[in-house]
This record gives C-alpha cells, structure tokens and sequence, in this order.
C-alpha cells in the first residue's frame, strides 16, 4: 500500500499524484492532514515505556500510525520552512516512534531501536517551497535509516511526475 | 556577557533532559561573570517572551534534543514565527541525543548552520553529545556523572562565545564505537538493557511487554 499524508492545504497536489497513478494502474491512500489535528511529540516515552506502541498525545496521528504498520512507502507532503520541512511535515515523523521499541541493537556500525512490526516502510517527501534540498536527501536518507527502510528521494512539487514513478 | 538559553526540548521542563544539561552548564558559564535568561519551547506561554528576547540578544544558545535526525517540530514551529536578524548576532547549539556516538547527530548538526544562515545569524558552533537517554531516570550522584562534565563546556564557551575549540569538539568522544565495544554493547543490549527497560516500565505502571504490538 503506498500512503501519502498531505500536511500543506493544497489538495491540487495529491489530485496530480492520483491522476498520475491512475495512469499507472494504482490506487494510492491519501490522508488529507491539513485538516486534521495532529500536535508534535513532547518526548514522553511513553509510547516506549509506559504503553508500548500507543502514543499518549491523543490526537487524529492515531489514524495515520494504524496505517503506516501497513504500508510498503510513505509520502509526506510538505510545506518547508527555513530550509527544511515545515513544522507540520515534521510532526508526521517525529510522531512516528511508538512503531520502534524500547529495545536497542546494532544497524551495521550504529546504535538503532528494535521495530516493533515486521512491515519495513520506505519513505519519500514531496516538498513546497525551498528547502535546501541536498540537506533534504541526506535527511531523508537518514530517517530511513532508523526505519530500516530506505529514502525514495525528494521531490519539488514541479517533479510529480518523477515522484510517482518511484511510487511502483 | 549576556546570553539568551532556549531549551528548545517539547518535553516539560520538570523531566527535560536537556534542561538537566542546562543546569550543570549553566553553572561553569556563569562563574566569572557571564549572565544569563533561559526559556523552555515546551511552554507556550513563554514563546512571547522567547521572541522579544530573541530580537534583543547578541549572544544565542539554542540547546535541543535529536527528533529523527533533526530538530523537534515544536521547536520548528517556534522558529517559523522569527524574522531573519541579519545583525551580526551569534547562535551556538548544545545537540543533545539518546543514541551515543556522535555520527549519531551529524546530520542535525548540519541543519543547525542551514538554520542559522536562514535566521540571518551568524554560527558560533554546536556542543554534539550523545548517551543522554538515561538522565531523567537517574539522581544524584549518578545524574551528575552524566551532565556533571557540562559544565566546563559552560566554561569554555563563556571564554570563546561558542563552541569551536578543540576540547569541544573532544567532548562528542567516540564518533563509531570501535569494533569490541559494539559486541560487548550487543551483549548488554541483549541481556541487562532489556531487563532495565522492562524495570523502569514496570515502575512506569506499564503491563505489557515492550515489544507489545497494538494495532495488529
């Protein structure tokens, strides 16, 4: 299943995405965010510590962490701010904590957090604005990292067209 | 001189790791004479005053903790609401993070200059240090064994107003653990950490195991 949690409030965006997987022969989830209310992380660790896998902030991110456990990609579209995603992208991300563990390993020569479900889910950013996209890649490859999965890239919103032919 | 702190960790301050840094820090900085004002991102009724302050001060030490290889978004939205200074003012960062290596923060580091230049500010430098998971859990003589070094790095910043010296660039320690420590560290991860975990959760009034899965 290919998700794509829209944070901006332009919905032309994931309009074009669907058309254009349409085309391709696939259906992506789309969850409008921009209306929902999604708060930021406040570092409790209880979804580590307290009540394992379920985030204390009770808010709409629940909908979008039942569905990530699921899906073989995540895009994020994003508005950005000081070259870098904008504060709504990145609460989509730092949310995403509860699908680690507690529990600590080894990912090649780095410290990682165990998963805590099995599906491994590559990420990808549609972006709006200017960020500084070099930074961007190596962030999103980055994150990845601790997701054991893999960056699909960063794409301007002018370069749907690429984005969506990761999305296969 | 005189510098605006902001704990720009989204957790209450009260169990704010980075506030506990702060402390010790705050402690060698203001020894010959250095003042200061610190204020916490994680309370809203502060962000007012964390903006005027911003506006006022020359000197600016953000300390933060890591969010996914980055900084947290409460921070972020904070920092949305800030114009470009372009003054000539100084910002120096404390990165702060569980993991402990210090190839661990690198890539928040990074953001930290891009963010700078945005702000129209100029770089003084990020104190980089991992392995600070453990402190709120600890008290005592075993917190202070972990923030306790801090506070020559508020030393050594109260004499260079930043954090580009050598001995801070020490302070981060071991980049990649070498090859022996990651396997006896596999071992403590395997065996004593878990049992630690799963004790500081039962204290935490937590049933389930911590592998537990919810939603499948």
């Amino acid at each position: 299943m290919i998700l794509i949690v829209n944070t901006t409030s332009d919905t032309t965006v994931t309009k074009e995405i669907r058309e254009r997987a349409a085309l391709i022969g696939f259906e992506p989830e789309v969850i409008e965010a921009s209306g929902l209310h999604i708060s930021h992380c406040i570092g409790c660790n209880y979804c580590w510590l307290k009540t394992p896998g379920v985030c204390s902030v009770k808010d709409d991110y629940e909908i979008i962490l039942k569905k990530i456990i699921h899906a073989d990609q995540l895009w994020v579209v994003s508005d950005t701010a000081l070259g870098f995603l904008d504060h709504k992208g990145k609460n989509i991300f730092d949310r995403i904590l509860p699908i680690a563990t507690m529990y600590l390993k080894f990912g090649g020569d780095q410290m990682r957090h165990v998963p805590r479900y099995d599906k491994r889910t590559d990420i990808g950013i549609i972006y709006r604005g200017e960020p500084d996209k070099e930074y961007l890649q190596r962030w999103s490859e980055r994150a990845a990292l601790n997701f054991e999965s893999r960056s699909l890239g960063v794409y301007g919103t002018d370069k749907l067209k690429e984005a969506v032919s990761c999305m296969c | 001189m005189h510098v605006l702190i902001i704990n720009g960790s989204p957790r209450v301050k009260q169990f704010s790791n980075t506030d506990k840094i702060l402390t010790k820090f705050t402690e060698g900085l203001s020894e010959n004479g250095t003042t200061y004002e610190q204020f916490e991102i994680s309370d809203k009724k502060q962000w007012e005053d964390i903006r005027r302050a911003y506006y006022a001060n020359d000197n600016i030490l953000i300390a933060l903790p890591l969010y996914v290889e980055c900084i947290p978004g409460l921070l972020m939205e904070f920092l949305e609401t800030l114009s470009p200074k372009n003054d000539g003012t100084k910002i120096a960062y404390i990165l702060q993070s569980g993991f402990a290596e210090g190839i661990q923060l690198r890539c928040g580091e990074a953001y930290l200059k891009i963010l700078t230049k945005n702000l129209g500010c100029e770089y003084a430098g990020t104190l980089v240090k991992g392995d600070n998971f453990s402190i709120r859990f600890f008290e005592g003589n075993m917190r202070d064994k972990v923030t306790g070094p801090y506070t020559e790095m508020g030393r050594e910043y109260a004499a260079k107003a930043g954090f580009e010296s050598d001995k801070c660039r020490a302070f981060t320690g071991y980049e990649i653990f070498p090859a022996h420590m990651r396997l006896m560290l596999r071992i403590v991860f395997r065996t004593i950490g878990r049992v630690m975990f799963t004790r500081i959760s039962r204290g935490w009034g937590c049933t389930k195991p911590l592998d537990h899965r919810p939603y499948q």
